[in-house]
């Protein structure tokens, strides 16, 4: 008869110090993963702080100005410029002073920093506005499109085709003197519906390639097995659209933000530089539009905006760049 | 690529020209600040009906070459009936189209001259100014060597009446010419006209009215030969058979103009022009910033190369110290703020907004360059004028003071509160330029106890918003450009009663004052060239001081810029645009 295993005395057990343990499993979930390879990625990190300080800069921009001790566009003419319509103050041709620490405009003596600051801003609430009205339209539009069959797909592609054939600066040219026609007699209206024309142009022009994008691979995915078990289940279409469907398609959808969003920044400057954007509110694009013709006499004043279009859009970029990589479960880093 | 305006792109300098030639100098090279009267008696300076052919060539000059003008404007069009803008009567008048008469620079006095062109004196009037006769030159031929006929003429004349076919050109034969009420032109009337008459070389022109500036009013391009069997309303002005040194070779509309040598031009038919390079090649629609950096940096063809937009502010400092590359100098014209007498009825209310103006801040943010591109002043003639005097019609403001006090104060007697009294002006909101003068503007008015609204427009219809009656606008802002050098050509165009209620509004401020009609009739009926010229002058002179119909926003000065091998390019203060007639490459 041998021992019970109820009489072994728990001292008899005892394991080698040497044998290697197990680690506990600590379950991560996709998303914590990428974040985790995002914060090992330097330049993302540096890339991420700029796109915050820009941010902050944007929000604050009122506050920041007072801070440096410069008010937006009350440049005066007569006292600020010399007879050449030259600053008589600052850049070019005076040293740097506090007074104006990125120099006054020509022709009009507005403060130069100031317009950066409410620049910052306008740059941003057009990007970030814009690329989220968009990217939701497309998305949406691209998961009904992916799903349905029949008119409804057929109606989706159709109406999807016929904005795709519009052509976006000649549709931006277009809206801008009617916007002037009808609101011209009341400056503050004309104002905030010039801007309103701007954002919807952007957003109404853009949404159509993220829509195509999504319905491919919503086509694709619709035959899987998980979607087919779901349908099967009897899980309402809603819930397999936003909870099955669209955790896969977060990278096309992530690559397009972070595409979209340097580039409605770098379509809001070029729009001013052609005539069509915001007047009467602040962006780099205008400053770029005047400063052009002073880029030998006077060249912070073209760099300062440039620069700052530049920055912001190289930060993004790289940003959207890295999140593409960490967020793709194939990627080996 | 910069597509600032889409369509027609007019430097916003000359956006206001709206009337073409006129304007003998007053002898100023540079800023025209004329301190006291400039008398009557510069008119027999400004003609020479002596000049003689050829013209001088000046030992510098070399022989072919080609010139390239460089311009952000566009022409609206090159039909020598219909032009009227500076820019194409100054390209046909100077270079490619002769009229009976011309003007022509004159080295010594830095000014321009009234001498004959195709005809053989600056014509003859009769006792009484209402018939002028001219005589043609013999040996006159076109670019195809067929001859220039009297007959030619005297079609051109008729054509000139063809206002609807032809619109935009000069209006003065209607008003003044026989039956010019009645004749509606070759293409719809016909062509019996009884107001020119042909014999031999001689055109005889009658007049329903004393008309004592004829000789002025023929060296516009409408008075050119245009042969009839030719001649194609819809498509002339594509290509207008030459009398002058040059002639089309290829003219494609909005963008470029090719001239090259007439051969069939005799210079010593022609005491005004000289024919020293091979060809012209007009570039229009071209971008500023662009144009300008390549000639100020000179390099290989930009030597030959010039512009006659007026220089930006950014461009002016780094040429002004090359003098020798840049030609400054008076433009005939006039920009205002016309105020619409029908909406702004309180001579006090009118006379506060001339205290209110921001001159120099409006100036300065809209690019100009006082006493370059600007020039302060009070009367509404220009200087140069014959017969011009200078006053103050508020006195203390010789305009460029701002006195927001004085405005409140004239506001607060006519008994509107800080802030009541509306003011609404249009700008164009796709013209930088526009929005900042605007804001300076507002600011402006703002402080000196109005309220302003301004109205948006864009570039492309601010002109047609301008003369809409049914704008809620109560001041435009407008300009006018003497056609020829005396009051005659300003102020029975723009301030007759007649013309209030026209189509296009040509009286923009609505201008209707009995005891001011009849004296432009007495002073257009009843008196001689001699007597008129200072007429005007105090005609002037009495409207802005007892009614104040309009600010005065400043004379117009040229500042243009050309290569280092550009010779004999002054300053036409007729047009405000380069002696083309005079110019040469050197050697």
């Amino acid at each position: 008869m041998g021992i019970s295993p109820a009489e072994l005395s728990e001292t008899d057990i005892h394991e080698d110090p040497n044998t290697p343990v197990k680690a506990a499993v600590a379950g991560r979930s996709p998303t914590q993963i990428a974040l985790s390879r995002l914060r090992a990625d330097k330049i993302a990190v540096v890339c991420l702080v700029v796109v915050v300080i820009y941010v902050l800069i944007a929000i604050f921009a009122p506050l920041l100005t007072d801070l440096f001790g410069v008010q937006l566009h009350q440049g005066d003419p007569v006292k600020d410029l010399d007879a050449t319509n030259f600053p008589l103050y600052g850049p070019p041709d005076h040293g740097f002073t506090w007074k104006a620490p990125l120099g006054i405009a020509p022709n009009t003596g507005n403060d130069n920093l100031a317009d950066w600051l409410y620049g910052a801003r306008t740059s941003l609430i057009v990007a970030t506005i814009s690329t989220a009205a968009s990217t939701l339209i497309g998305v949406v539009v691209g998961l009904i499109a992916g799903f349905s069959t029949g008119w409804v797909d057929r109606l989706i592609n159709f109406i999807v085709d016929v904005f795709l054939s519009l052509p976006f600066i000649l549709v931006a040219l277009a809206v801008a003197p009617i916007i002037v026609i009808r609101f011209g007699q009341s400056p503050g209206k004309l104002v905030f519906w010039q801007f309103t024309a701007l954002l919807l142009v952007l957003s109404l022009l853009t949404w159509m390639t993220l829509a195509r994008l999504v319905r491919g691979e919503v086509l694709s995915l619709r035959e899987r097995e998980f979607v087919q078990a779901a349908r099967v289940i009897g899980v309402p279409t809603r819930r397999i659209l936003f909870k099955e469907l669209l955790p896969n398609l977060l990278a096309p959808i992530i690559v397009s933000i972070s595409l979209g969003l340097p580039a409605f920044v770098t379509a809001e400057a070029g729009l001013a530089y052609l005539g069509i954007g915001v007047v009467g509110v602040p962006s780099w694009g205008q400053t770029i539009n005047r400063a052009v013709t002073f880029f030998d006499s006077y060249p912070l004043y073209l760099y300062a905006p440039v620069f700052g279009v530049l920055i912001l859009v190289m930060a993004l970029n790289l940003l959207g760049d890295a999140v593409r990589d960490a967020f793709d479960p194939k990627t080996r880093r | 690529m910069r597509m600032k305006k889409p369509g027609v792109v007019i430097a916003a300098a000359a956006l206001m020209t709206l009337a073409a030639c006129g304007g003998g100098g007053g002898g100023s090279s540079s800023t025209p600040n004329s301190n006291g009267k400039i008398e009557g008696g510069n008119a027999g300076s400004f003609k020479d009906p002596n000049a003689k052919a050829p013209a001088p060539v000046p030992s510098n000059a070399a022989q072919g070459g080609t010139f390239t003008v460089l311009t952000n404007q566009v022409p609206s069009t090159l039909d020598p009936t219909q032009a009227y803008y500076v820019d194409s009567t100054a390209i046909l008048s100077d270079l490619v189209l002769r009229s009976l008469t011309q003007y022509s620079y004159n080295e010594k006095t830095n000014d321009m001259q009234l001498i004959p062109d195709m005809a053989t004196d600056l014509g003859r009037p009769s006792s009484d100014n209402k018939s002028w006769t001219f005589t043609l030159r013999s040996g006159l031929k076109y670019e195809d060597g067929t001859p220039v006929t009297a007959k030619d003429i005297a079609y051109a004349v008729k054509r000139s009446f063809a206002i609807k076919e032809l619109p935009d050109g000069p209006t003065y034969q209607t008003t003044f010419f026989l039956d010019g009420d009645k004749y509606k032109g070759p293409f719809k009337d016909g062509n019996n006209y009884a107001g020119v008459v042909t014999k031999g070389n001689d055109v005889t022109i009658k007049m329903r009215r004393p008309f004592t500036d004829m000789d002025y009013y023929a060296s516009f391009p409408a008075f050119t030969a245009i042969p009839q069997s030719k001649d194609n309303p819809q498509t002339y002005g594509k290509h207008p058979v030459a009398t002058g040194p040059y002639k089309f070779a290829d003219y494609k509309p909005g963008s470029e103009l090719k001239l090259v040598k007439n051969d069939q031009w005799d210079p010593n038919t022609d005491p005004g022009r000289i024919q020293a390079v091979d060809g012209w090649d007009f570039k229009f629609g071209q971008d500023t910033a662009k144009l300008e950096n390549i000639i100020i940096n000179d390099q290989g063809s930009a030597q030959t190369t010039l512009t006659y937009d007026n220089v930006s502010a950014s461009s002016y400092r780094q040429i002004a110290s090359d003098k020798a590359r840049l030609v400054t100098g008076t433009s005939p014209c006039t920009y205002m703020w016309f105020i619409d007498m029908t909406k702004i009825t309180d001579l006090k209310v009118r006379q506060a907004l001339g205290w209110a103006y921001p001159y120099q801040a409006a100036w300065k943010a809209g690019g100009e360059i006082q006493g370059v591109t600007r020039v302060p002043g009070t009367a509404i003639l220009p200087p140069g004028t014959a017969g011009r005097v200078d006053y103050q019609a508020l006195p203390g403001q010789d305009g460029s003071k701002t006195d927001p006090a004085k405005s409140k104060e004239l506001l607060k007697a006519a008994g509107y509160k800080p802030g009541q009294y509306e003011i609404k002006f249009l700008f164009a909101t796709d013209d930088d330029l526009s929005v900042q003068a605007k804001d300076q503007i507002v600011k402006g008015l703002t402080a000196g106890g109005f309220k302003a609204t301004p109205i948006a427009s864009t570039s492309e219809t601010i002109r047609t918003d301008r003369t809409d009656p049914k704008s809620p606008i109560n001041v435009r802002s407008s300009g006018w450009c003497s056609d020829w050098p005396t009051g005659g050509s300003w102020f029975p165009a723009q301030w007759s009663g007649d013309l209030v209620g026209v189509e296009g509004m040509p009286n923009p401020s609505n201008f209707k004052e009995k005891d001011m009609d009849a004296e432009q009739n007495r002073i257009l009926d009843t008196l001689s060239p001699e007597k008129a010229a200072p007429a005007w002058g105090q005609f002037d002179k009495t409207m802005e001081t007892k009614y104040y119909p309009a600010v005065n926003t400043g004379y117009s000065g040229t500042a243009m810029i050309h290569g280092s091998k550009v010779g004999g390019m002054a300053n036409d203060n007729v047009r405000g645009m380069p002696t083309f007639a005079r110019m040469y490459i050197t050697k």
